[in-house]
């Protein structure tokens, strides 16, 4: 059991706080996390170990290991939920029913612009999705695909829209094959 | 929407925090190809570098960030979240100090009631349980697994009630399932030492399935695996056991954690001796004790020298048991439970009988003998006996043979013997009454009993 209770222990952990800032400081910058959202995973990282002090033997290694692991959790988690913003509101706007003409037609005309920058695969993809409104299973069926990878797929495809929506230098996607795994 | 949207909108469509229509109006303007508002949302994607990084961690929890020299590094201001984190931990290190001593006082309290007043009092509804009580329940029902495995197994019932009511909108749900799942783990082990193998199997189950949704802590996840692992061995499902503890080496590794290793090891080196393999035995045992942290757990140390000790006997390596013992003698009474000090008895007999030192082999075990029957532990009196017989075959004692066997009688009836050992016994005895127990009949009935005792209580327990 912790006994943290002890001011030699405290210490311990207030020099190990201070001696591992600069390591910490490192991993956040090199997977540039905005510092309003470092703070998050600093805390979390540090109340964790704090928490479960007399059971982590090498803490320095830990805690810059588990900052490590939430800063890539923290980009998937954010890519994830842009990528579903978007696939939602495209989504959406397809499906409003009492659009007049000339707005769908520019919709329509706007999506396959920034469709013709991705890859052919990813492409048809798409098309399926939005423009026949396939589901999943009939997207992988369509296309070859096996059930369970789809979603995989799906995602990288998305992601590849989200980028072209969202991020300047993105022109023209790599025409690699989203691969069936 | 032809404007653009405010910055702020932008900001808040990054994070997944806008209403569906506004959400809808961003990636409406966004289909424009607006450049101006990719200057701003280019900021929301991680870089070409950072996506570089991200598709690189094959092994997330590694140290080490290569290819990222500190001048090509951003230069972002990080000071004031560290500084807000560090009053975080301060202020919870107060916390945490006032719940430890009074988790103390509880546990001192809830030690001296029977388990239906235990049982009452940890579910009172009007006492919020804290994490320290409970941290500090989940010890001391593991420390008396190695004592009283039915107190264990009460205590690690309380564990995991308290667990599950644990407040975790006040303690961080993901840091609450780590410790349900720690609770649940510690279950499963009470209940394999007790032999219900089913039972431990669920409790698993259930622990890796919190784990799941927990902090995804390293050293919480082996500490689970190294209690599964040691399940599987019990089970003789060695093959599955040792891939556990590939992974709690490779996880020890991650977090730099050689005591986790040094526990991997010796448990593998347990099992390669229960898999007849005693030289692979005695290497991953020293080398596991080599890599483990005696202070932190002199009871590890103690078991993982008490049978590399046996394992070298054994193999007629007696200079360098006798060494072993000598050094993990004090270990023995600082450990000091009647069951560790009766285990030293039964070594130092088993030496001095393969030293040819009969006399007193004779005396030591003759000692244990007598008390593993009192204590109606039938298998290990049953094995003991036979160490027994082996020095009476080799200063051809028929008579001290016949008697043996004569006493062998209240083994026969002790609950933890099952049907087929009680036969081989029983071919041992009519051996004895004919004078023609031979060393080699003595091996091969010790083998026999030592192999079928796992699996007995495995076929037993799974036809519950």
């Amino acid at each position: 059991m912790a006994t943290l209770d002890h001011p030699e222990l405290r210490e311990s952990l207030n020099i190990l706080l201070k001696s591992s800032r600069p390591r910490l400081e490192r991993v956040l910058r090199n997977f540039e996390i905005p510092p309003e959202d470092a703070e998050d995973i600093l805390q979390d990282a540090q109340l964790t170990l704090l928490y479960k002090w007399d059971k982590i033997r090498s803490p320095e290694s830990w805690l810059i290991g588990t900052v490590k692991k939430k800063c890539i959790m923290y980009w998937r988690k954010r890519r994830g939920s842009l990528c579903e913003a978007v696939d939602t509101a495209i989504l959406d706007l397809l499906a409003v029913p009492q659009a007049p003409d000339q707005e769908k037609t520019e919709l329509t005309y706007d999506l396959n612009r920034v469709m013709l920058r991705l890859s052919t695969r990813c492409r048809s993809l798409l098309n399926l999705r939005y423009g026949l409104g396939y589901g999943p299973t009939e997207v992988a069926e369509q296309m070859g695909y096996r059930t369970s990878s789809i979603r995989k797929v799906t995602n990288r495809c998305l992601a590849a829209l989200t980028r072209q929506l969202l991020a300047v230098g993105f022109d023209q996607e790599p025409q690699g094959e989203p691969h069936d795994e | 929407m032809n404007k653009h949207p405010h910055p702020t909108l932008l900001a808040r469509f990054g994070r997944g925090r806008l209403q569906r229509h506004r959400n809808r109006e961003v990636v409406r303007h966004l289909l424009t190809d607006c450049d101006d508002c990719r200057r701003v949302t280019s900021h929301l994607l991680p870089t070409a570098d950072v996506s570089a990084r991200l598709e690189e961690e094959s092994a997330p929890l590694s140290v080490d960030m290569p290819g990222a020299a500190q001048g090509d590094m951003p230069a972002i201001e990080y000071g004031s979240a560290f500084e807000r984190s560090w009053r975080e931990v301060k202020r919870l290190q107060i916390t945490l100090a006032a719940e430890r001593s009074e988790a103390f006082e509880l546990m001192r309290e809830l030690l001296t009631q029977p388990f239906e007043r235990q049982w009452e009092s940890v579910t009172d509804a009007s006492r919020q349980p804290t994490w320290a009580f409970c941290d500090l329940l989940l010890d001391t029902a593991r420390e008396w697994g190695f004592q009283e495995p039915g107190r264990a197994l009460e205590l690690s019932r309380l564990g995991v009630e308290v667990a599950q009511r644990l407040d975790g909108a006040a303690y961080g749900e993901s840091r609450v399932h780590d410790l349900v799942a720690r609770a649940w783990a510690g279950l499963g082990n009470a209940q394999r030492i007790r032999s219900d193998f089913p039972a431990a199997e669920k409790s698993f189950a259930r622990a890796e399935r919190l784990l799941k949704n927990g902090t995804g802590d390293p050293v919480e996840k082996a500490q689970v695996l190294l209690l599964k692992a040691s399940l599987r061995g019990n089970q003789q499902r060695f093959r599955e056991a040792f891939l556990l503890l590939d992974r709690v080496m490779s996880l020890g590794d991650q977090c730099d954690d050689s005591h986790l290793c040094g526990k991997a090891l010796i448990m593998r080196g347990f099992f390669l001796g229960l898999a007849n393999d005693p030289e692979a035995a005695i290497r991953h045992l020293t080398e596991g004790l080599e890599k483990v942290d005696p202070a932190a757990d002199p009871r590890l140390v103690i078991v993982a020298q008490h049978n590399l000790t046996l394992y070298l006997a054994e193999g007629g390596r007696y200079c360098e048991a006798v060494r072993l013992l000598e050094s993990a003698r004090p270990l023995y009474y600082q450990i000091g439970d009647q069951m560790s000090l009766l285990r030293l008895r039964w070594l130092e007999g088993k030496i001095a009988s393969a030293l040819g030192h009969f006399t007193e082999a004779e005396e030591f075990l003759r000692g244990v003998q007598k008390e593993l029957i009192e204590r109606e532990l039938g298998y290990d009196a049953a094995l003991l006996s036979l160490d027994l017989a082996t020095i009476y075959a080799r200063q051809g004692r028929s008579a001290e043979m016949r008697r043996l066997a004569e006493e062998m009688l209240p083994i026969f009836k002790s609950q933890d013997i099952h049907r087929e050992a009680i036969a081989a016994l029983f071919v041992f005895q009519k051996a004895a009454e004919m004078e023609r127990v031979t060393l080699g009949l003595i091996r091969d009935v010790t083998g026999y009993l030592k192999e079928s005792r796992a699996t007995w209580s495995l076929r037993s327990r799974e036809s519950r």
